[in-house]
């Protein structure tokens, strides 16, 4: 497994977010892990959500990964050829959280049509928050879709170099 | 080289969400609520009942210019008929009616009563049709040769079936087809009076009990439709062009008090011969063909010399509100129509006695007026004048019904000047018939009618009882455009969420996604089961409606899931509109 960092930042607040929400989110991710080698869907969503749930918004570790792996199943959770966006609405997250994580080539196949996912974004969010939901869903998906992201994110170097893409990403 | 190629399906799909985006938007600004689509459909009932009136009335000239040879009024076709033409004509009528009514009785042996009141107030709202149609052509042989009836009940009814028919079409419930029949009868009165405000406030206050809004709003849209359609197609105006009465001294109050107190004693007795009539005819046991001829016959001996008796007694109302009239004949008039309508009535002639005790009203207020103005000229300067208010107090009376007795009058006449003793006397004669007597113009036959099929027809205070099933509901796996599609195609506001056992799930809130719909990128990742709301509220089928009326009161919505307890299962939905409706009618007192 290649390196990883945790960052336990508080998060933003409930209530006083909904402009701000998905730009702290990308920001500063409860959980970044680059390079993480896995060899199948349930294996990358295993080994990030571990490191997602170190955080104090997870608040029943077992339950998230149980409702990420069974919406997983459910329907597709990829927004691009080589991004999947694991994600589930649930009790067991206080506030929303994301875990992001890139996987080393050649990728791991999350469904037929994707065979080569890298890139890994891990959302979870309180049950109560559907327009948060969203929010942070529809923020990741269209940061993902603009040019020269998802190149610059597979090739960056450095947790910094990343974690400023993203942000940077969030901010246009 | 930079590449600027574009995904042919990706812009497809962009622009389909663009487009679902912008059909949502101008829909939602464009939605119509529960309350606004009833009122279209008060509209569409307001139209067909005046259709229908029309073409009753239409019929029955028809009808009558077939039997009498003369295109004229009732009265003066009568008039100039020989003594035997007298007889013959609303003797054969009566006999043609009878024929009507046993004949059509073997086509309508199973259904039930065709009052379109007990229909609204007792029943399911489905006025039967047959049975209707036969009523109503019976009607039209009863008045068309003369008989001493009214043609408003037969034109009421017909507009409270084409209501119920919509309704009925329409699979409406049983609280929205009570309202769309009371629209229908709303019609059927402005139509036969050009009397919308009254037309509304009829059934509202005789037939609903409440002048709650929920009611009468389509009654007061079904009202104005009939009788725009009425007057476009017929040009028809006030129905009593009077001369300009005005109160010319305070001290013309005192009269008008008596003249309140003389007609809420007079109505009752009225009434209460009537009925006595009818028990009179009854007693006699004769074949229902027989009756009705020998009603007719009594009708016509009356006319050989008094032709006045003949018909509702609008123009010998319209002489009376013109005057002078000459009150020893007047006296006389009065005293055979009296005699002409309980011959009518009594045998069961099909038709109503609203005009008729317009009729009574009228003449009782210009006797008592030219008595008055006898002994005390200054207490009673124009008989006239008690006419009217005469017909408004009688009507109060009779009916039980002040507030619509008094708009009646005023819409029936457009004279505001005499608006002060009209609503005096109005509300006089009114508490003295309900001190004189229990019973009013219709709520003997609704009596009678609901002791004889005493099933129960209110809701029974389950939410089951006002359930509508099929709710539009999408599964837990439907994407986010399938979502946006379901939105655009089923009016609603929630989407309930079921998986596939049927259970519910919680509902998606298009308020929820709208932000959202013009973002392709999620139309193929979210599905229903990432944004339903697991707490959306839910109630029971055998909660009662007390319960639902809380939880409407709790959160926003048009709609509440009725969920079957045991198994979580999706049994229908309670709409707002229907509970509304049903607690309206739970509210309304029984017809004093």
């Amino acid at each position: 497994m290649g390196r990883a960092r945790t960052c336990f930042a508080a998060g933003p607040g409930y209530g006083d977010r909904d402009v701000d929400l998905p730009t702290q989110l990308l920001a500063q991710p409860d959980a970044l892990m680059l390079d993480l080698a896995a060899n199948s869907r349930e294996s990358a969503i295993i080994a990030l959500h571990a490191r997602l749930a170190l955080s104090p918004a997870v608040t029943d570790a077992p339950k998230f990964l149980h409702g990420l792996l069974e919406r997983a199943m459910m329907a597709p959770v990829c927004v691009a050829p080589d991004v999947a966006l694991p994600h589930a609405r649930t009790d067991a997250v206080s506030r929303v959280v994301l875990g992001v994580a890139r996987i080393t080539a050649p990728g791991v196949g999350f469904d037929a049509e994707h065979p080569h996912v890298r890139l890994v974004f891990m959302v979870g969010t309180p049950k109560s928050q559907v327009e948060e939901y969203l929010l942070a869903v529809a923020a990741i998906s269209r940061l993902l879709k603009a040019e020269g992201v998802r190149a610059g994110l597979l090739a960056a170097r450095t947790e910094a170099e990343f974690t400023a893409l993203l942000a940077r990403g969030a901010r246009r | 080289m930079k590449n600027t190629a574009i995904d042919p399906a990706m812009e497809l799909l962009r622009r389909l969400q663009r487009l679902l985006r912008w059909r949502l938007w101008v829909r939602e600004k464009l939605q119509l609520s529960d309350w606004q689509v009833t009122l279209l459909w008060a509209a569409l009932a307001g139209f067909l009942g005046a259709m229908a009136s029309m073409i009753f009335s239409a019929l029955a000239e028809g009808v009558h210019e077939l039997l009498t040879g003369s295109s004229a009024g009732v009265v003066e076709s009568m008039r100039h008929l020989p003594w035997w033409g007298c007889l013959l004509v609303p003797t054969l009528g009566g006999a043609a009616a009878g024929l009507v009514l046993l004949y059509g009785s073997r086509l309508t042996r199973s259904q039930s009563s065709t009052d379109y009141m007990e229909a609204i107030v007792i029943g399911n709202g489905r006025v039967p049709v047959r049975a209707s149609l036969v009523k109503s052509t019976a009607a039209l042989f009863s008045i068309g040769s003369g008989g001493s009836i009214g043609r408003e009940g037969p034109m009421v009814q017909l507009s409270a079936v084409a209501a119920s028919l919509v309704g009925r079409w329409r699979l409406f419930t049983g609280p929205q087809l009570r309202l769309l029949v009371a629209c229908g009868a709303s019609a059927g009165i402005a139509s036969a009076y050009n009397a919308p405000i009254a037309g509304s406030f009829f059934v509202a206050e005789i037939i609903l009990g409440s002048i709650a809004m929920e009611s009468l709003g389509p009654l007061v849209v079904s009202a104005v439709v009939a009788t725009l359609t009425i007057r476009v197609l017929t040009a028809a105006q006030v129905m009593y062009r009077v001369p300009e009465f005005q109160l010319y001294s305070p001290w013309e109050m005192g009269p008008y008090v008596v003249l309140g107190l003389f007609s809420g004693t007079l109505a009752p007795l009225f009434l209460r011969s009537l009925k006595q009539s009818e028990e009179f005819f009854l007693s006699l046991r004769l074949p229902i063909v027989a009756r009705l001829a020998l009603g007719g016959l009594a009708v016509g001996v009356i006319a050989i010399n008094v032709p006045q008796v003949c018909g509702n007694g609008y123009s010998v109302v319209v002489q009376i509100l013109n005057g002078p009239v000459v009150w020893k004949v007047l006296l006389g008039v009065v005293a055979c129509k009296w005699l002409a309508t309980m011959a009518s009535f009594g045998s069961g002639a099909p038709g109503g006695v609203f005009t008729p005790s317009l009729f009574m009203g009228a003449s009782a207020g210009y006797l008592f007026g030219g008595a008055v103005h006898a002994v005390w000229p200054a207490g009673a300067v124009n008989p006239g004048a008690f006419a009217l208010v005469g017909m408004g107090a009688f009507l109060s009376a009779a009916s039980r019904a002040p507030i619509m007795a008094v708009i009646m009058l005023f819409e029936m006449t457009l004279s505001y000047d005499i608006i002060l003793p009209l609503m005096l006397c109005s509300v006089i004669a009114y508490y003295t018939a309900k001190g004189l007597a229990g019973e009013s113009l219709y709520s003997a036959s609704l009596r009678r009618k609901a002791a004889a099929e005493p099933e129960p027809v209110l809701p029974t205070g389950r939410v089951a009882d006002l359930m509508r099933a099929d709710p539009p509901t999408i599964p837990a796996a439907a994407r986010f455009a399938e979502i946006a599609q379901t939105f655009l195609s089923v009016r609603v506001n929630n989407l309930y969420v079921r998986d596939d056992e049927g259970r519910f799930l919680g509902a998606v809130s298009l308020h929820d996604i709208k932000p959202y719909l013009g973002q392709p990128e999620l139309a193929e990742l979210v599905i229903a089961r990432d944004i339903l709301r697991e707490d959306f509220p839910r109630i029971g089928p055998d909660q009662t409606l007390s319960d639902a009326l809380g939880m409407f009161l709790g959160f926003t919505a048009e709609r509440i899931p009725v969920v079957a307890p045991g198994t979580g299962r999706l049994l229908g939905s309670l709409a707002k509109g229907d509970l509304l409706l049903a607690l309206v009618e739970k509210r309304r007192k029984p017809v004093a």
